[in-house]
């Protein structure tokens, strides 16, 4: 009698496993995006999705922000200010590959720390709009919940770099959000030529660069799929 | 947003513009446009514009500068296509992404520049069209008028998807074959697209492009792709025609079952029209109800209308002559007793003693005697008249009694009520089915009708005719407003005047008008007036008092004044209906009745008589003591 209910139990214990395996373990992160760091196991491929995603809406979201800004505030003959070579972004610290071969030849890490390193460039800026948007008069609402929306994406699209690197890299860098002191605030007058021109420029800017940051991942997508085809192209 | 490539141009083309500032039709070389098909390489194309000099190939130069040079020198255009004409190609190796590129247009000398264009790769890419272009049918509907496809394709090969380098978004547009307007559907993310309801037997084209994502750089599109679906009777949508054909009919069904049984009375006539009842003339619906069928036998043995039963004289010979009847006053208008034959007829044949007993009032009865006109008649018999002094209460006279007359078979016996007691005749209990009528005679001093004022009534002709006792038949004249006053009052005589009249079954008797002074019987009678304006026998209105003829009391109608109980010997004339009687209107000093015109005192409250059975238009007249002095025999 002992005997048998022992091995009842053991094989109730081995049936039940899975459920026992699945109550131990944390449930999956289905939150937010970005808010990763609560969830205790994501895998790496649906974090690297969700990144992606987040990166596709802040593009998205950018390119809007700056169209509405362009519209609003930018004298026409302003508009192809891109087009006269004036506007300079800044630059960064380290060389972005500008081809596609080039970037394919780039390295995981290279390619998310490069994402990483962006993403924690134009968080301050990101701020600093806001506050310069508030300034303006007839700023519509949709540019200002754009702006908002975006910083605070941008934030959590950090942390899920953060943690991408070190489930795929394996690397424990603790990198997240230090803000970049060299942009000073500026006294300048709202709506004056040259505020608005700084301010589209950092609109334009920040789109380019929210399109890198979307290309980058997504080319991390296709490596760790199919890292053959990736790298013939 | 705007095409950052295009609007490049606008700003270049107006510079340029300015710069030569020469004539505005003349263009100067300037770009066309630069493009990229895979963000990977590009190509930038230009014109030579209208400067002749400048289209032989090489005349133009193009050069560029990335911004990310070092040198911060412009180079040359590294490919000229061979294939196309002013085309500058940028292999992968020359193309740089997220870097700002210009490129410039110049002469072959390079000094003077036309044309300048700046712009970054990822911001003119336009992606092929995609290919394999294909649709498949998912679903026809119900009524098989329209059906669902599902609209495939795949990403432009060129066009990097799976590396992720391009992300592309596309859209569908689609119209019928036919139209100029394409729909244009959302944006999709993916390469299948549903489309929902196409029509059957129409034919579709769809095509759809693409463009990197956000940036609404659309690219060509590709070829149309047609879409056609023929159609196919389905068992379905002839079930349902049928079904909607049951249900219709069984709508009408009830619709018309509705009107029919709502219109069910109108329809019943239309369809089943009512037989005619038979109708005896002269003889009353009423009498053919419950309980009156002795008058019913009366009237058809003894004569009733058009029969000509002669009255028994026997019949006639024991009537009394005096008879009366004696009313009530309080008898109910004579509309009402109109009405009400069939109690009146009652009262005529059977209830005469209730009238008696009913007598409330100032009645009185009369008993006129049967009189007849005819001269060769004794005077006794005939001139007994006790004519119905009628007091100046022409409304008591029931002038209706006449119309009732003319309509009821039953004999009409007319009671006229003398106010006076004096008038009192000695009673006679009047017969059972049969009242004298008492008819006064008064009218004009022609047209006497000739009344047997004793006549005995035995039926009633529904024109108003009575018939009479034995032999004669009262014709009134149509021009006498004399006596015959048509009234008679079947019994209902009302207080005040009172009219005598009396069918005579005789022929035309003398008119017996009784002077209710005197107390005495006047009898006028002129021949004239008694005798009947019947031209068929005018002699003989009076007579006939003996032989049986039948005789037929007609009323005549009010507004024929004739007498009603004088007819023309003819038995098988039926005289128009006679008037009843002349309500006498007053007695002036000579005893003389005065008669009051007939009409508008007589029936007040008579209801329109059938033809003219009321009050005759006779003159009225009155009787002196010298016409009636004539009157007698």
């Amino acid at each position: 009698m002992n005997m048998m209910q022992v091995m009842q139990s053991v094989v109730w214990a081995v049936l039940l496993w899975p459920c026992l395996v699945s109550l131990g373990v944390p449930l999956e992160c289905k939150d937010e995006q970005g808010s990763i760091i609560l969830c205790a196991s994501i895998s790496k491929e649906k974090l690297l999705d969700r990144v992606i995603q987040h990166a596709e809406l802040i593009y998205r979201v950018s390119e809007e922000s700056c169209t509405l800004f362009e519209e609003m505030f930018v004298p026409f003959s302003m508009r192809s200010q891109r087009n006269q070579a004036g506007y300079t972004c800044a630059t960064k610290a380290f060389p972005i590959p500008g081809s596609k071969s080039e970037i394919q030849q780039i390295s995981d890490k290279w390619l998310l720390h490069s994402v990483l390193i962006l993403v924690q460039s134009w968080i301050e800026p990101l701020v600093y709009l806001q506050t310069t948007l508030d300034r303006y008069d007839d700023a519509p609402d949709t540019l200002l919940k754009k702006t908002k929306w975006v910083s605070e994406k941008l934030l959590s699209l950090e942390q899920g770099v953060v943690v991408l690197i070190r489930k795929m890299l394996d690397d424990d860098m603790l990198t997240t959000s230090y803000y970049e002191q060299g942009v000073a605030p500026y006294d300048l007058q709202p709506e004056v030529l040259e505020s608005v021109l700084r301010d589209y420029t950092l609109f334009s800017c920040f789109k380019k660069d929210a399109h890198k940051m979307e290309t980058f991942l997504k080319l991390l997508k296709c490596r760790q799929t199919d890292k053959y085809s990736c790298f013939l192209h | 947003m705007a095409s950052p490539s295009f609007l490049l141009l606008f700003p270049s083309l107006g510079w340029l513009s300015a710069v030569t500032s020469s004539d505005p039709f003349v263009h100067a070389p300037h770009f066309t446009g630069c493009k990229s098909r895979e963000q990977v390489t590009f190509s930038c194309w230009w014109s030579a514009g209208s400067f002749q000099n400048l289209t032989e190939p090489g005349a133009l130069q193009m050069f560029y500068w990335k911004k990310n040079d070092l040198t911060k020198e412009w180079r040359e255009c590294p490919d000229y296509s061979s294939s196309v004409k002013n085309e500058c190609f940028f292999n992968k190796n020359n193309t740089v992404i997220w870097t700002t590129y210009c490129v410039r247009l110049s002469s072959k000398s390079q000094n003077i520049t036309y044309d300048e264009l700046c712009f970054e790769l990822q911001d003119i890419v336009h992606p092929d069209p995609p290919v394999a272009l294909n649709w498949t049918l998912l679903n026809v509907s119900r009524s098989g008028l329209n059906y669902d496809i599902m609209a495939s394709w795949e990403p432009p090969p060129s066009a990097d998807v799976s590396v992720g380098w391009l992300t592309l978004v596309y859209e569908l547009q689609f119209r019928r074959r036919n139209s100029s307007h394409w729909k244009v559907l959302e944006h999709e993310f993916g390469t299948q697209k549903s489309i929902y309801g196409l029509s059957t037997g129409e034919e579709y084209e769809v095509r759809v492009h693409c463009s990197m994502r956000a940036f609404n750089n659309f690219g060509e599109f590709s070829d149309a792709i047609f879409v056609h679906v023929s159609e196919i009777p389905s068992k379905e949508s002839t079930f349902t025609v049928i079904l909607v054909l049951i249900f219709g009919a069984v709508g009408v069904a009830i619709f018309l079952m509705l009107i029919i049984f709502s219109q069910q009375q109108r329809l019943m006539v239309i369809l089943l029209p009512p037989v005619p009842a038979p109708k005896i003339k002269g003889i009353d619906t009423e009498l053919l109800k419950k309980g009156k069928l002795n008058e019913l036998n009366f009237l058809l043995s003894v004569g009733g209308m058009g029969s000509l039963h002669p009255f028994p004289p026997d019949l006639y010979q024991d009537e009394s002559w005096m008879e009366f009847i004696e009313l009530d006053a309080d008898e109910p208008e004579p509309g009402e007793k109109e009405d009400n034959l069939g109690s009146d007829t009652q009262r005529l044949l059977s209830l005469g003693h209730n009238n008696h007993r009913t007598n409330h009032g100032c009645s009185h009865t009369l008993s006129i005697p049967d009189i007849d006109y005819d001269p060769e008649l004794p005077d006794q018999e005939t001139l007994m008249l006790m004519a119905a002094l009628l007091s100046s209460q022409p409304e008591k006279v029931e002038p209706c009694l006449g119309n009732r007359r003319s309509h009821s078979n039953p004999p009409a016996i007319e009671v006229l009520e003398v106010p006076c007691p004096r008038l009192q005749a000695p009673g006679l209990a009047p017969e059972g089915g049969e009242r004298p009528l008492v008819q006064t005679q008064l009218g004009g001093p022609h047209s006497w009708v000739n009344i047997n004022f004793y006549a005995q009534v035995s039926d009633v002709m529904p024109a108003g005719g009575v018939v009479l006792s034995p032999g004669q038949q009262v014709r009134a004249p149509e021009d006498t407003p004399t006596t015959e006053e048509d009234k008679k009052k079947i019994g209902k005589m009302e207080g005040g005047e009172e009219e005598e009249e009396r069918r005579n079954k005789k022929l035309p008797s003398q008119l017996l008008v009784v002077d209710p002074e005197a107390g005495g019987y006047t009898i006028e009678s002129s021949g004239r007036q008694i005798s009947t304006p019947d031209p068929s026998s005018p002699g003989k209105v009076y007579h006939a008092f003996p032989p049986p003829p039948p005789y037929l009391l007609h009323t005549t109608p009010l507004g024929d004044y004739q007498s009603p109980y004088i007819l023309p010997n003819s038995p098988a004339q039926f005289l128009p209906p006679v008037l009843d009687y002349t309500v006498v209107q007053d007695i002036d000093s000579q005893h003389s009745l005065l008669l009051n015109p007939p009409s508008p005192q007589r029936s007040p409250s008579c209801p329109p008589q059938p033809p003219s059975k009321h009050l005759p238009t006779m003159p009225i007249g009155y009787l002196t003591p010298d016409l009636l002095g004539k009157l007698l025999p």
